[in-house]
């Protein structure tokens, strides 16, 4: 690990003032370190500067009226326990219990979820100098795919890892940043940039800037859920996660007046489906339904050469996260 | 008898000759109970000391640079920068120009540095010129016309075939033939604790804290390696992170280690990272079939007709037993070694066991669904004789009836629903002989014990039956007894390898404390004015046999050593311990056909390892082996780019290991065999388990998952392939 200096900013004002310098890869903000650490250590990353950022607002508030916000210093052990929140986002917390392991939702963050790097071992290994490492091309395409993206056409074929931003994007949330310039709120699902518009991140995010708070506005008959799929159930990467918030029409009946379907580990960015959406509209969901649903959102999957099983398992996500939404017990 | 050849699939060891002076009690009081580890609670809080835990003063860290390529040629080598580099006390060039590096990670250079992170960071320092030489990433490059020829002779290496019977009239008796291909992949050892040592010279002496399954042996390969007598040194290994075969010697990190450490002056710590160890500590090889095999009409084999081949990485060989444990009276079997620019495989639990169990026991059940019979009542049949260490015919039902086998369906569960269970089984075998172990014990006039014997714990519990032997054969509690093990100058033993290591100290533990107690009866006999050979050690006390009353309490016997200890070195001797387990595992697994993932339930093992010293530690075996076949069916893959030939999951992220939830239910039966005396138990339960859960697999989904790693990919695939062409297994 190179060396670096240590910025122990004790509010969010003195962190914003240590990245006012910035610039890409060299002073990073850290917080449960989880992601970064490991960066550091395969040499990855190597920033001549840290900012601690855990002194972040971290709390989380569930009015029974209005918006919720967590702050971004929050750890996913935070939002996985959090009754009000697991009683309205449901989506959320299932999301937050079903990251890597207790120790890691114990120091990782809210903020740090939605920031964390891929996991491909491309990226991750240092002898592959891949395009987001400003090499020339990137491995997956004629190497070993199984885990990368089924969306997209890269030319960066990696999957977004976040675990909070498909039920994020799916409950419409908006993502609180700020900057040298003040503060600004990013519609969660414009956070995440595809490769051709960032190759060196994966988020709209400017060096100099930090999410601060993730705010989620009040899910009106709302019913939403977060199904993941995962190879091994201890501390594992998702192969596909599915999160959907729909929207029930008021008349009753369980019709459906509008959707948000959001896949997670399929595409560099966590992956709204539009026609998924555009399916469910004004249907009453059932299961042959969940089916059509599910057919839709893959209906465009660009499988490599080695992952075209993901879209089978997509599929089954998406189907159950709906099936689930509407109550039913699934799998 | 202790030391009967081993016969492959009959080792029918004639009734065991017991010791006649130190025969194991008829009637224990601590050998075969459920004895907690003596070293259990420094362990788990902390305190015990590994390797990784030394901290000599002044020391300092020794890195490895490796190489990035495969395959490459050393052009130069430049250590300017890096010795200049802050903290960097010591730097070498392991290899020279003109040498060749025959895999990623092969060792190229080394330093020492104050610090870990400034060890790490002077490596980059280190300039290297390298002619990068075509490589050999996979098995299938290899054999690929027009592929490099990488190695000096050849990338395939045949070996010898192996025939018996005849194998056409094997074919010709046949009503049902099953021709398929199955495959194993390259295993690493994970040891939790990584490859590694701590130097420290005093003048021409080395000490040597090492992470290592045979103290005595590393001290050997140092002393040989660095030209220094063995005498000059000593290796300790109190409490180790797990071996798996895979730690015999210094290896090139140890012998790097204690030469960083004279150049630089200083205590040197040279443990693998998670990377390293993963590159270059060793595998289990791959392995690849394709077999022919015929069975009557009434169930039995009658021939069985196999080319198999496997890669054992840079230059090393990849054999394996096959076919396993079943008798196909007319068989024939080539095997190559296909050599590819990866880390060299090394001995790992059971080494090619697991691989002939798989591919045998996926026969099997294909040959039963040909059949139409039950796979387990198949099985049975095609058992060889019953013998004490082929004992399947008695532990299939046993082990059948407490995992309820009779509620199995056909192959392909029935049941609707995405979630499909089924059940499959194997049997395993193995020698676990040992012997040629040296013990040292003293009675302190307090009434103390000490027993001193070079062998050393992996983890598995050996320090814990040392000191049951020795309280069992004193008649004393535990507590009173010290025992001593991992260091070089203590008594010898050999590797802990081939589960040889409880058969061969248990015997010299025994005979040492027994003749210690033949020394303390002769102090103490005239006093109490009887005949030593009369006396007896029981219940803390040594007494007139049959008379407790007429005796002394342990410590006041003991107080008549007056100030001099007593002190006997003692053996091996035969017929305390043998060799030849067999055991068999059933496995349930559930898998979720919409996702590909299945989950292994439940495993049923029902293991014999002859006398069992510590229940405990004896089931601990098995689980610890279970775990790791279940790893072995589901996880473990060491995958290279088929491109550049690197590794790209040396972690514990994408290289799977499972965690809590991923651990079945283990039902575990032992079956005591105390006239066999004490067997080794570290390999067997580990054989069975993939085959098990694979024939387990098969059963759930009706298709049939030929290699292993079962990934959900494999599954999904295999069931789509089954949609398109419509058939069944």
């Amino acid at each position: 690990m190179k060396a670096f200096a240590y910025v122990n900013a004790a509010n969010q004002q003195e962190a914003l003032a240590a990245l006012s310098t910035a610039t890409r890869g060299r002073r990073l903000p850290l917080a449960g370190g989880t992601d970064l650490l490991g960066l550091m250590k395969d040499y990855v990353a190597e920033p001549d500067v840290l900012v601690n950022v855990k002194n972040l607002p971290a709390g989380i508030a569930v009015p029974a009226q209005g918006l919720a916000v967590i702050g971004a210093a929050a750890t996913l052990t935070d939002v996985a326990d959090h009754a009000a929140l697991a009683k309205t986002y449901p989506a959320l917390t299932d999301a937050a219990r079903g990251v890597g392991t207790p120790q890691i939702r114990n120091v990782g963050t809210v903020g740090g979820n939605l920031m964390q790097r891929p996991r491909c071992w491309y990226f991750r290994n240092e002898e592959f100098h891949c395009l987001k490492k400003g090499g020339a091309r990137c491995f997956a395409v004629e190497g070993e795919n199984q885990y990368h993206a089924i969306f997209g056409d890269g030319p960066c074929h990696i999957v977004h890892p976040s675990s909070l931003a498909p039920p994020l994007i799916a409950y419409n949330a908006r993502i609180k940043v700020a900057g040298p310039q003040g503060e600004r709120e990013i519609e969660a699902g414009t956070f995440f940039l595809m490769p051709d518009r960032n190759m060196f991140g994966e988020t709209v995010l400017e060096p100099t800037e930090l999410v601060t708070e993730v705010v989620i506005p009040t899910p009106r008959n709302v019913s939403a859920a977060t199904y993941e799929v995962k190879f091994k159930q201890s501390h594992d990467w998702s192969i596909v996660t599915a999160s959907v918030a729909l929207r029930m029409s008021g008349g009753g009946g369980g019709v459906v007046e509008s959707a948000r379907v959001v896949l997670g580990a399929v595409a560099p960015v966590p992956w709204r489906s539009l026609p998924a959406e555009q399916m469910l509209k004004g249907k009453r969901v059932d299961e042959a339904v969940a089916w059509q649903a599910a057919e839709a959102a893959l209906a465009d999957a660009r499988p490599m050469s080695g992952n075209g099983y993901k879209v089978q398992v997509a599929k089954t996500a998406l189907r159950r996260a709906i099936m689930k939404a509407t109550g039913a017990k699934v799998v | 008898m202790a030391d009967t050849p081993q016969v492959p699939e009959v080792n029918a060891p004639s009734r065991p000759q017991p010791h006649e002076k130190y025969p194991w009690p008829a009637e224990p009081t601590l050998v075969g109970k459920r004895i907690q580890r003596v070293d259990g609670p420094i362990k788990v809080t902390g305190q015990a000391k590994y390797s990784y835990d030394i901290n000599r003063p002044g020391g300092l860290h020794g890195r490895i640079l490796r190489s990035p390529h495969p395959h490459a040629r050393i052009v130069a080598i430049d250590l300017s920068a890096a010795s200049k580099a802050p903290g960097v006390k010591a730097v070498m060039a392991v290899l020279q120009p003109g040498a060749k590096v025959m895999f990623q990670g092969e060792e190229v250079a080394a330093l020492a540095a104050a610090t870990e992170e400034q060890a790490d960071d002077a490596l980059r320092l280190i300039k290297v010129q390298y002619e990068v030489l075509p490589h050999i990433a996979t098995e299938a490059l290899a054999l690929r016309e027009g592929a490099p020829q990488v190695f000096k002779d050849g990338n395939i290496k045949a070996g010898d075939t192996e025939e018996a019977g005849d194998l056409e009239a094997g074919f010709k008796a046949a009503a049902h033939t099953v021709l398929a291909g199955y495959a194993t992949q390259v295993q690493t050892h994970v040891s939790l604790e990584t490859h590694g040592c701590v130097c420290e010279w005093d003048g021409d002496k080395l000490t040597s804290w090492v992470s290592t399954q045979a103290v005595h042996g590393t001290r050997e390969q140092f002393a040989k390696a660095l030209d220094i007598p063995q005498a000059n040194v000593r290796v300790i290994t109190e409490y180790m992170g797990g071996g798996f075969g895979s730690k015999f010697g210094p290896d090139a990190q140890g012998i790097i280690c204690a030469k960083l450490a004279k150049q630089a002056g200083a205590a040197v710590k040279l443990l693998l990272d998670r990377k390293d160890e993963h590159l270059a500590s060793g595998n289990r090889p791959s392995s690849a079939s394709k077999i022919k095999a015929g069975v009557s009409a009434d169930g039995m084999l009658t021939a069985f007709d196999a080319e198999t081949w496997g890669t054992g990485g840079a230059g090393a060989g990849s054999g394996f037993p096959l076919p396993y444990i079943y008798v196909f009276p007319n068989r024939r079997r080539k095997h190559r070694d296909i050599f590819t620019n990866a880390g060299p495989q090394r001995a790992m639990r059971a080494p090619g066991h697991p691989q002939g169990c798989f591919h045998t026991e996926m026969l099997m059940d294909e040959l039963a669904d040909k059949l139409r019979m039950d796979p387990l009542a198949f099985r049975i049949k095609n058992l060889p004789p019953e013998a004490p260490n082929a004992m399947w015919r008695k532990y299939f039902p046993i082990a059948a009836e407490r995992f309820g086998w009779s509620k199995r369906h056909v192959t392909g569960d029935p049941t609707p629903g995405p979630i499909k269970r089924g059940m499959g089984c194997a049997a395993n075998r193995w020698g676990g002989g040992g012997q040629g172990t040296k013990a040292h014990c003293e009675i302190n006039p307090d009434g103390s014990v000490v027993m001193r014997c070079g062998t050393q714990d992996l983890g598995v519990g050996t320090k814990t039956i040392v000191a049951i032997i020795t309280a069992e054969t004193l008649g004393i509690p535990m507590e009173l007894v010290r025992a001593e093990i991992g260091d070089s100058n203590y008594p010898f033993s050999g590797g802990s390898g081939g589960s040889t290591t409880a058969p061969g100290v248990s015997p010299a533990i025994r005979v040492t404390s027994g003749m210690a107690l033949d020394a303390l009866k002769a102090k103490v006999a005239p006093g109490l004015g009887v005949d030593a050979a009369t006396l007896v050690a029981s219940n803390g006390r040594i007494h007139v046999k049959g008379d407790p009353s007429k005796g002394l309490a342990w410590r006041d016997a003991c107080k008549q050593l007056g100030m001099e200890p007593l002190a006997v070195d003692g053996q091996w001797e035969r017929g305390l311990s043998a060799s030849g387990t067999s055991g068999v595992q059933f496995a349930e697994v559930e898998v979720d056909i919409e996702t590909g993932v299945s989950k292994v339930t439940r495993v049923t093992c029902v293991q014999d390892c002859g006398l069992i010293v510590d229940q405990l530690t004896a089931e601990s075996q098995c689980i610890g082996g279970i775990i790791g076949g279940v790893n072995y069916a589901l996880f473990e893959d060491r995958i290279l780019d088929r491109v550049t030939g690197h590794m790209v999951n040396p972690n514990m992220e994408w290289y799977r290991i499972a965690g809590p939830s991923d651990i079945p239910t283990i039902d575990i039966t032992l079956m005591n065999q105390p006239e066999r005396g004490v067997i080794g138990i570290g390999e067997p339960p580990t054989i069975s388990t993939a085959a098990a859960v694979a024939n387990a697999v098969a059963n759930a989904i009706g298709a049939r998952i030929r290699s292993i790693p079962i990934t959900p990919e494999k599954v999904i695939t295999a069931l789509a392939e089954r949609e398109k062409t419509g058939g069944t297994l």
